[in-house]
């Protein structure tokens, strides 16, 4: 039963670290918490089942999810937020509840208001180790492995991936050296965005597609960001690998309802006791 | 036709009780509250258990406003160690978390089935019109009440000292004043206002659901603000009175034409048309339609 809960925990903490990366590389380098991931991730789901029903394919699926999910969230960057740079934080917060609810709003009329699922073929459980799993839950946790990977890749063998952490620790040491921000700047909504896409194809596998799945998700990826500390893409992936099996091996104690709920306890937690996260840096302002 | 004229206007009224307690925590405050439908369900619900255990509805209506106050109290302690952005995220969390107690204590709340048969208020003057008037009549003097206030909060001491947190926190500090004393004090006295919001609603409506709490209404409440003109007494009324003309015509035009377009279309609808109204707004028009012109 443990070890049941516990490769769904792993799983469905896959899911979360994803969407948690999303938010805090948009929360380190454009510094706001952008409420519109949990819809970005929404669209990339809807994407992804569009393209699995017309090709069959999971990895057709994967693809149309990341650049649905990379051009929504491009398309929020290049009309709204950049216009609000100078602007306080309050400014970009209201927008992006606006962007989330236009991008729900949208969704739902064309999609439909329904639950879907991905009509996947049901497979027999692998045993590993003792454990039953499900090969799908194999098949996510690859393409969550890879999609992960492939955002280190960027971030860390890249000259952009180096640019954007330079503009994370600090923007105008950054703009100085020369690094222009635009470019910057459309590379991290591109990256965020496609791994909210992934995470969203990812859920909506694992459970089903509605338009709400993805504000849904938000808080838990907030929580995962915090947890792991804002700015830092491992601290994210491990916090959310952390609460996912949380709520995964809690469920049974606390009920399903309350699964957000433990999201923002632990959110309240560290923010209370530990500000800067798992593995975040300590700020220098503020 | 009449019984409908009040019935909107008592939920107008409802709103704009609402947006007077955001104006005070953001607009003048600059307290970037996510959560306000929290408090507003801690109020509704308060009164009603309350007043379905006997107790009269004077007291629940007060119980309901010191419970959201109560309520807020810890979110503040909490907030004064965070910037804006963090503060967001944990009251949008906060809401969030209240509905999903709502929805799972089923001992206290009925979970999802919700509570039917909340006493309505004035029901000792008639179940028609003579009892909604006298509740329009009460909660009306409420905002009156709660308006007055706010424009004299403004040009007091108090007032200037929770501008100058929005404005220059630093500035404030430097005064020897201590601003988290204020913040607090801010977003109880605003919860409180959502908590009487609350209970007006509770004992209007006589039927309270979690999904009638959830956060869209927050945001109802901040396009509200937004569209009647941040840090305005005057703008919290014109925005909660454009925001119910949206609301109910949207609504009249389904009615119109049911075939057209169906209940959950419109529901979508309406949401895209509140995200576009808060990012235009905040894009085009940050101080809001009667807003400040002469600051930022």
């Amino acid at each position: 039963m443990f070890g049941a809960l516990l490769v769904a925990g792993i799983v469905h903490g896959l899911i979360i670290g994803l969407a948690a990366l999303a938010v805090t590389l948009v929360f380190g380098i454009a510094r706001f918490p952008n409420a519109a991931a949990g819809d970005t991730m929404t669209a990339g789901a809807y994407a992804g089942l569009a393209a699995h029903k017309a090709s069959g394919s999971l990895l057709v699926a994967g693809g149309a999810a990341m650049v649905a999910s990379a051009i929504v969230s491009l398309l929020g960057y290049l009309l709204v937020f950049r216009l609000l740079a100078r602007r306080p934080v309050a400014s970009l917060l209201v927008a992006a509840i606006g962007i989330a609810f236009l991008l729900r709003a949208a969704l739902g009329l064309a999609f439909g208001h329904q639950q879907q699922v991905f009509q996947v073929p049901l497979a027999w459980p692998v045993e590993v180790m003792g454990l039953r799993i499900p090969p799908m839950d194999l098949t996510l946790a690859g393409v969550a492995a890879c999609a992960l990977a492939a955002a280190f890749g960027v971030l860390y063998l890249t000259s952009i991936g180096r640019q954007m952490r330079a503009v994370a620790d600090d923007p105008d040491l950054a703009r100085v050296s020369g690094i222009r921000p635009l470019r910057v700047m459309v590379a991290l909504w591109l990256l965020a965005g496609a791994a909210a896409g992934i995470a969203g194809l990812m859920l909506g596998v694992k459970t089903i597609v509605s338009p709400e799945m993805g504000w849904e998700g938000l808080l838990t990826a907030f929580a995962a960001a915090i947890l792991g500390g804002i700015g830092s893409p491992a601290g994210a992936v491990l916090a959310g690998l952390l609460l996912g099996i949380a709520q995964e091996v809690s469920t049974p104690y606390v009920g399903f309802t309350y699964k957000i709920a433990l999201a923002f306890v632990v959110m309240l937690a560290v923010l209370l006791v530990r500000p800067r996260g798992l593995l975040g840096r300590v700020e220098g302002l503020r | 036709m009449e019984a409908y004229l009040v019935a909107i206007a008592i939920i107008a009224a409802i709103y704009v009780l609402l947006t007077l307690g955001l104006t005070l925590q953001y607009g003048l405050t600059g307290l970037v509250n996510f959560g306000h439908v929290g408090f507003f369900a801690i109020g509704a619900y308060a009164s009603a258990l309350l007043s379905l255990q006997g107790v009269p509805l004077v007291a629940c209506f007060a119980a309901a406003a010191a419970i959201a106050a109560l309520a807020a109290y810890p979110i503040g302690l909490v907030a004064l160690r965070l910037r804006d952005d963090y503060f967001a995220v944990v009251t949008l969390g906060f809401s969030e978390t209240v509905r999903l107690v709502i929805t799972s204590e089923r001992w206290l709340t009925n979970g999802v089935q919700g509570i039917p048969g909340i006493p309505r208020s004035f029901a000792g003057m008639g179940v028609g019109m003579p009892g909604a008037l006298a509740t329009l009549g009460a909660i009306a003097l409420v905002c009156m009440a709660v308006a007055l206030m706010l424009r004299r909060v403004v040009r007091s001491p108090f007032g200037r000292a929770i501008e100058a947190i929005r404005d220059n926190e630093d500035a404030l500090r430097a005064l020897g004043k201590d601003p988290a004393r204020f913040k607090i004090q801010v977003l109880a006295l605003g919860s409180a206002l959502a908590g009487l919001a609350g209970a007006f609603y509770a004992h209007y409506i006589t039927y309270l659901s979690p999904d009638q709490f959830i956060p869209l209404v927050t945001f109802y409440v901040w396009m509200a603000m937004i569209m009647g003109g941040v840090g305005r007494v005057s703008g919290a009324v014109v925005g909660a009175l454009l925001l119910m003309l949206f609301l109910e015509g949207t609504r009249f035009l389904r009615d119109l034409a049911p075939d057209l377009i169906s209940a959950v279309d419109m529901a979508s609808v309406r949401l895209g048309a509140v995200g576009l109204a808060l990012v235009v707004f905040t894009l085009f028009r940050p101080q809001g339609l009667m807003g400040d012109y002469t600051r930022r």
